[in-house]
């Protein structure tokens, strides 16, 4: 027994080591799937806090580039349709209407940090549960799709980008109508591929992938990429498909984040359906 | 031993900073090279520190490095393993009259040659187990070795320059 504790004591450095390396492990299986992650995130105020004061000196290098953006996508909510409308407060707006009902609302927020070049990327808002977000809502761009939000605190959302293999969106071809989804491995920021797709569509480069909606993320018909090129490999039973992304994510300063108003009855249904 | 504590206390908040606020954010190269200045701060850790604080320190570090590049457990298990391997080489590379009390792993104190061997193996072993934790899977195995071997370059240049930068002060603070 001595012998053994004596051993155990020569070898306490290694079981510190051993220790902490599994500490580490667990946090990073448990801790980088979809929901959970809740303190080590940059959702957390001390990061969100950090990062909004840098993005505050930062903003000043591009106000003009963001403005002319600003400009051209105000142009844009104007010629649309009456139906349509831009947010106008920091809360979400909601229209009632007798014949139509709104399914969705959007929220405007500012990119306060985001990464583009790692093999994970993920994006922090300034926006938080105090605005009405929480976590599984979808963030829209000027131009498309841009990710997931995984983690809200009070004042600041943690969102997983389009450029993170963690997320697949339910996407469609516009044209054709074949459902896909869209999946990150191509390790480069303008670009992602569409998986799923089966070998018999016709997709050709040059169609339009936009989101499929219906799963409570967000809307149909959001536009997503552009296809590139379209390849059949031997045995895969999809396409290999890679699209350009509408939405350049190594620029995104303002976005939107989707609110689904019929999403809290769609949960209860389901859920009630899957309890038994 | 407060001024040490103080002082490597400083070089944490410092290089934390630089590393999550500016390097964090640089795009060399489409994403090859990615910058981890942050170990200095692990690797200029006094000689007389204990295994087991070392092995703490580095938990720490990485954790706090975690916590703002949404990497739940990666830099820590990364820096767990480097202030593992740092133990053993220390005591590998030791000089033959061994370190003397106050002596600091730092470049103007012990010569470019034992900086460069030493900073140079432990960066490797950080951004390789680093680099292959983020991926997580081998298909692609030398595009990450690659990337790994081209990010622990920049970082080990970014480590000499910091250290000739700095080198006066390093040598008035003893």
């Amino acid at each position: 027994m001595r012998d053994l504790f004596r051993f155990l004591f020569r070898i306490r450095n290694t079981l510190l080591f051993l220790a902490l390396l599994g500490i580490s492990s667990v946090l990073l299986y448990n801790g980088n799937t979809h929901h959970r992650a809740e303190a080590i995130s940059s959702s957390n105020a001390i990061a969100g806090t950090l990062f909004s004061w840098r993005k505050d000196i930062t903003d000043y290098a591009n106000l003009k580039e963001v403005n002319q953006r600003l400009v051209a996508e105000n142009a844009n909510w104007r010629n649309r349709h009456s139906s349509a409308y831009a947010p106008v407060e920091d809360l979400f707006v909601r229209i009632n209407d007798t014949i139509r009902r709104q399914q969705y609302s959007y929220l405007p927020a500012k990119v306060v940090n985001s990464t583009w070049h790692k093999p994970r990327n993920f994006i922090t808002l300034d926006k938080g549960s105090a605005n009405g977000l929480h976590d599984d809502m979808g963030v829209i761009g000027p131009n498309g799709i841009v990710g997931v939000i995984r983690d809200v605190n009070a004042h600041f959302a943690s969102v997983i980008s389009v450029l993170n293999p963690d997320v697949k969106t339910s996407v469609k071809v516009r044209r054709t109508g074949h459902f896909g989804l869209l999946y990150w491995d191509t390790n480069n920021p303008v670009t992602s591929s569409v998986v799923d797709i089966p070998k018999h569509a016709r997709v050709h480069a040059g169609d339009t992938v936009v989101t499929m909606g219906g799963d409570g993320i967000f809307p149909a018909d959001v536009p997503v990429g552009m296809v590139l090129s379209v390849e059949n490999p031997p045995g895969r039973q999809d396409q290999a498909i890679t699209v350009h992304l509408f939405e350049d994510m190594t620029r995104s300063g303002f976005v939107y984040v989707v609110n689904d108003l019929q999403r809290a009855e769609r949960d209860t249904l389901e859920k009630e359906h899957e309890a038994p | 031993m407060i001024a040490t504590l103080l002082a490597n206390l400083l070089r944490f908040v410092m290089l934390l900073l630089v590393q999550v606020l500016v390097l964090d954010h640089l795009d060399m190269a489409r994403g090859w090279m990615v910058p981890y200045l942050y170990v200095l701060i692990l690797l200029m850790l006094p000689f007389e520190l204990p295994a087991w604080g070392a092995l703490l320190a580095g938990a720490f570090t990485g954790l706090v490095m975690d916590l703002f590049s949404n990497t739940p457990g990666m830099h820590m298990s990364a820096c767990v393993v480097m202030m593992f391997a740092r133990i053993h080489l220390l005591s590998l590379i030791a000089p033959r009259e061994g370190y003397e009390y106050g002596m600091r792993p730092t470049l103007p104190r012990m010569g470019i040659t034992w900086f460069v061997t030493y900073a140079s193996l432990l960066i490797l072993v950080h951004h390789l187990w680093l680099f292959f934790v983020e991926v997580h899977r081998f298909d692609s195995f030398f595009q990450t070795f690659l990337r790994a071997l081209l990010s622990a370059a920049f970082t080990l240049a970014l480590c000499l320059l910091t250290q000739f930068l700095t080198s006066r002060q390093e040598r008035g603070r003893a």
